[in-house]
């Protein structure tokens, strides 16, 4: 049953020209994350706020790798320039839609949305348990997470790279958002882990 | 070309846009485009068409409950720290807008798409304020550059080719743009990057509102709205107040509705919902964060007021009603349109900018009803164009040849009693010519003949049928204006065949369906006929006669109109329950006489058959090619998934508003045909057959005109 709904989201998320990888543990979505960024021919990764140990876990393979991450908390002074400067920038989803093939972001600071926006390169990651099947069955998860934020909140659906068709109905990529998209699912086989949002 | 009168400008517009090749053959690229991946996207959900029933239950109830929702929408905006302002009309929220403006002493405006923020021309006094307005969509960004309005509402700038739009980049950069989409994408990319990272003011529009959260929900493909929200310290947010649901579930069914209507897509690459202000990074080192939403009014709730046009406000803006418009297909936003364009633009034009403006574009509209057929929220639009005509005719007086084709029933009946005199003036050149001049029906069009041999006059010659048994069923013929007085012999064909089937047929007195006067836009005399019709047919209704119709716009107006022109009214209503397209009434008999038996009656023959447009919300046509189907016959259904632009008798008129236009949404569909390969077309619209057969060459008949080759009833 699981297994089907991540087939249909990474169906999908490829037919919105995403590309969808598996991981099994922090240490391979990491793995994942360097050889997006390398692929690219990239050196810098700006990334939004993650789950404590895959943080940790990023930040040694790129000390290892010499890439410079930048992570929150950001300057706000160094903003938009500093994420806008990254070749990759690496987010999590709290969950994802599969028939949609949309990774959701919950963020409380302009910069995670930042960090999916201005690369050229986004890479979301969304936990294999968290792939919802149909859009109307988010409407609890989003009512949980603005009640839990009284002020500032916002949710942002990501369906692949950004796209456009303006000129001759030609569908192009990444006009003014990310021209590739990945998605990360993550099966650790340990449910229930969260980092703040 | 001679254009005079009051609609010369639109016939100068029309006349220009006809000519407007690539323009043309683009707008049709994206329309056909639209409405063949909405239909597949629509099928592929698991309620199908049903979604729509979905989508305007939502929009329903929440207009019901709109001043309710507006404030507590607004109450939430302001708990979570962003401020709002209820602007009455344009210069109220423009105002607001300069103010904030001035007091952050703001130099650049970066933009996302927003109708709204078109709707009260925000752009302009901004510019005159000294400010730099940027739209960042990349279509809205094109056609900002060379000053034109959108040419379609999802696709502004689908009539530039790449090599125009290279040129209008060259011009904004002053740097060498190759002549291809990619290459101009990675300039665009360049050229807007610095203005997002450094716009003082982000302005964007909502698709909705939710005032359960207080959340604005912001749909793009592009990202721009995720960009224009974020980097700048002050985030403006204009909205209608027709935007606003109540529950989160409400606004996914709306961020459903929208993409899938428009494109077929399943939600667009990004959805953004967006409550309070968030913080920027950390620290104070940037000034303070601002979010000001503005709640439009403008003209709004006296719209809800109204009980014809308060449909208007369950617009969700997709978009498909353009899509599938015939007109607007060929002629496109510049021409049909103010600021808002297409089929719903003509009511909200009406009400936002005036009725002068909607009127200017308002006979674009040929009431073939499928925008309504196609509207997420299922607004009976082709009715409130018919308001917008039927106001202006109020003040202005209809167009002569408007006013004759109204009055049709008059004239038929008269042409009968005269024939064969009147044929044969019909046929004469010099006749028709003056005819013409005279009343601008287009001397081309073969009209039908009449016959003094009238299908009432028939009916009562022969007398009463003696019935051996019991007769199955018992109907009405509805004969309409066709059948009674141009082609009895068709409606000879229908009673035989509906007696050959054990149904009993009476011929009461009746009156044409009066459409002419919805599509025309004469509602009070819409309604009087309606009434008329209604009242007639009530007693037979209640002594336990159905109603059978074999023209099918006359099958919709007694389905359709009737119901909705008197309000819905109880006998209305019974007489539309109990009325039949013919061939789904045969198939019903059929049915009841054990199911029809397959015969090789038609073998070897190859029709291509039409769908007329008021055939279908009466899921009507099917049952005539399947009746064919089980005589052997190969049927192939044509069709481009619009109209075929004769749309009754718009396509008889001379010039633009009518024979010019009618080809232009006909040619498209002949060629279809032609390709089809078919030796006959078949059609049950006896107008639409006229079109076809003159577009196409090929021979178009009836499906009752093979019943009569066969002498019978097959």
């Amino acid at each position: 049953m699981a297994v089907d709904v991540i087939e249909r989201f990474v169906s999908k998320y490829e037919t919105l020209s995403g590309r969808a990888h598996l991981a099994d543990s922090a240490e391979s979505a990491a793995e994942a994350v360097l050889s997006v960024l390398h692929d690219a021919g990239g050196t810098r990764l700006a990334a939004a706020e993650l789950p404590d140990e895959l943080t940790r876990t990023l930040e040694q393979r790129c000390v290892q790798a010499g890439v410079e991450l930048l992570k929150p908390p950001y300057d706000g002074r160094s903003l938009p320039g500093a994420i806008d400067a990254a070749h990759v920038g690496v987010s999590w989803a709290e969950f994802a839609v599969a028939e949609a093939g949309a990774l959701v972001e919950f963020a409380t600071n302009d910069a995670t949305r930042l960090v999916s926006t201005l690369p050229r390169i986004h890479l979301g990651i969304v936990r294999a348990e968290e792939i919802e099947a149909s859009l109307l069955d988010a409407g609890p998860r989003i009512r949980a997470f603005m009640a839990a934020q009284p002020e500032n909140a916002t949710v942002t659906f990501i369906s692949g790279p950004s796209r456009t068709a303006d000129i001759e109905m030609r569908l192009t990529l990444g006009v003014h958002g990310p021209e590739m998209a990945h998605a990360v699912i993550l099966n650790d086989q340990t449910p229930g882990r969260k980092g703040q949002g | 070309m001679m254009l005079k009168g009051r609609y010369k400008g639109l016939e100068e517009k029309i006349d220009h846009a006809l000519k407007e090749r690539s323009g043309r053959t683009a707008l049709y690229r994206a329309m056909k485009r639209g409405r063949d991946s909405r239909h597949k996207a629509v099928g592929a959900l698991p309620g199908g068409e049903g979604f729509r029933n979905a989508v305007r239950s939502v929009k329903v109830r929440c207009l019901n409950q709109q001043d309710e929702l507006v404030d507590r929408f607004a109450r939430k905006v302001r708990e979570r720290g962003a401020r709002v302002f209820m602007a009455n009309d344009g210069p109220e929220a423009i105002s607001y807008i300069l103010d904030i403006v001035k007091k952050r002493g703001a130099r650049t405006v970066a933009k996302s798409k927003s109708l709204t923020s078109e709707e009260i021309e925000v752009n302009h006094p901004l510019e005159e304020a000294g400010v730099d307005v940027i739209e960042t969509d990349l279509g809205e960004l094109i056609i900002q550059k060379v000053n034109e309005k959108p040419f379609h509402l999802v696709f502004p700038a689908v009539h530039k080719t790449a090599v125009e739009v290279a040129e209008i980049f060259r011009e904004v950069t002053q740097q060498d743009v190759p002549h291809d989409v990619d290459a101009i994408m990675r300039i665009v990319r360049k050229y807007l990057r610095p203005i997002f990272l450094n716009a003082d003011i982000g302005m964007t529009g909502a698709n909705v509102g939710v005032a359960e959260t207080g959340a604005i929900v912001i749909e793009t493909n592009e990202g721009n709205a995720r960009l224009v929200s974020s980097i700048p310290d002050v985030h403006i947010c204009i909205m209608g107040r027709e935007k606003i649901v109540d529950t989160v579930e409400d606004a996914l069914q709306m961020m459903l509705a929208h993409p899938i209507s428009a494109v077929g897509q399943h939600l667009t690459t990004y959805v953004t919902m967006m409550a309070g202000r968030s913080p920027l990074g950390a620290g104070d080192g940037r000034g303070p964060r601002e979010s000001h939403i503005i709640i439009l009014d403008n003209g709004r709730s006296r719209m809800r007021e109204d009980p014809l046009f308060k449909d208007a406000l369950n617009c969700i803006r997709c978009g498909a009603c353009m899509n599938i418009c015939p007109t607007y297909g060929v002629v496109g936003g510049h021409t049909f349109g103010y600021i808002y364009p297409g089929p719903i633009g003509i009511p909200w034009t009406s009400e936002v900018h005036g009725l002068d403006k909607a009127a200017e574009f308002a006979p674009l509209c040929v009431s073939c009803g499928l925008c309504k057929e196609i509207c997420p929220a299922g607004i009976d639009i082709p009715m409130m164009i018919a308001g917008v005509k039927d106001r202006d005719g109020a003040q202005n007086g209809h167009p002569r040849v408007n006013r004759i084709l109204m009055a049709a029933e008059g004239m038929a009946k008269f042409g009968c009693a005269t024939a064969p005199f009147s044929n044969w003036m019909m046929r004469n050149g010099l006749f028709r010519w003056a005819m013409e001049a005279f009343t601008g029906i287009d001397r081309r069009r073969a009209l039908p003949p009449f016959r003094r041999q009238t299908l009432p006059k028939w009916f009562r010659r022969r007398g009463a049928v003696n019935w051996s048994k019991e007769p199955v069923r018992q109907a009405v013929f509805f004969a309409d204006i066709y059948a009674a007085y141009n082609a009895p012999e068709l409606g000879r064909a229908a009673v035989s065949a509906l007696e050959a089937l054990g149904c009993e047929v009476i011929l009461p007195r009746q009156r044409g369906s009066g459409y002419p006067y919805i599509g025309y836009g004469d509602l009070k005399r819409a309604e009087k006929l309606a009434d008329e019709n209604v009242r007639l047919m009530m007693p037979h209704v209640e002594a336990g006669y159905d109603v059978v119709a074999t023209e099918p716009t006359a099958a919709y107006c007694l389905k359709v109109s009737y119901p909705k022109l008197l309000h819905g009214r109880a006998d209305a209503q019974a007489v539309a329950d109990r009325t039949y397209e013919l061939f789904a009434y045969l198939e019903m008999l059929e049915n009841l006489a054990g199911g029809g038996e397959e015969t090789t009656l038609y073998e070897g023959r190859r029709f291509g058959f039409h769908v007329s447009c008021h055939q279908r919300p009466l899921d009507a046509g099917r049952q005539a090619m399947d009746y064919l189907r089980r005589r052997g016959a190969e049927v192939e259904l044509v069709e481009t998934g619009t109209c075929c632009g004769m749309a009754g008798t718009f396509g008889m008129k001379k010039g633009m508003l009518g024979y010019e236009l009618s080809q232009a949404v006909g040619e498209p569909l002949f060629q279809a045909f032609q390709e089809a390969n078919v030796d006959t077309i078949v059609t049950e619209s006896s107008v639409c057959a006229i079109h076809l057969r003159e577009g196409t060459g090929i021979k178009v008949i009836h499906p009752l005109e093979l019943l009569m080759e066969q002498g019978g009833t097959g």
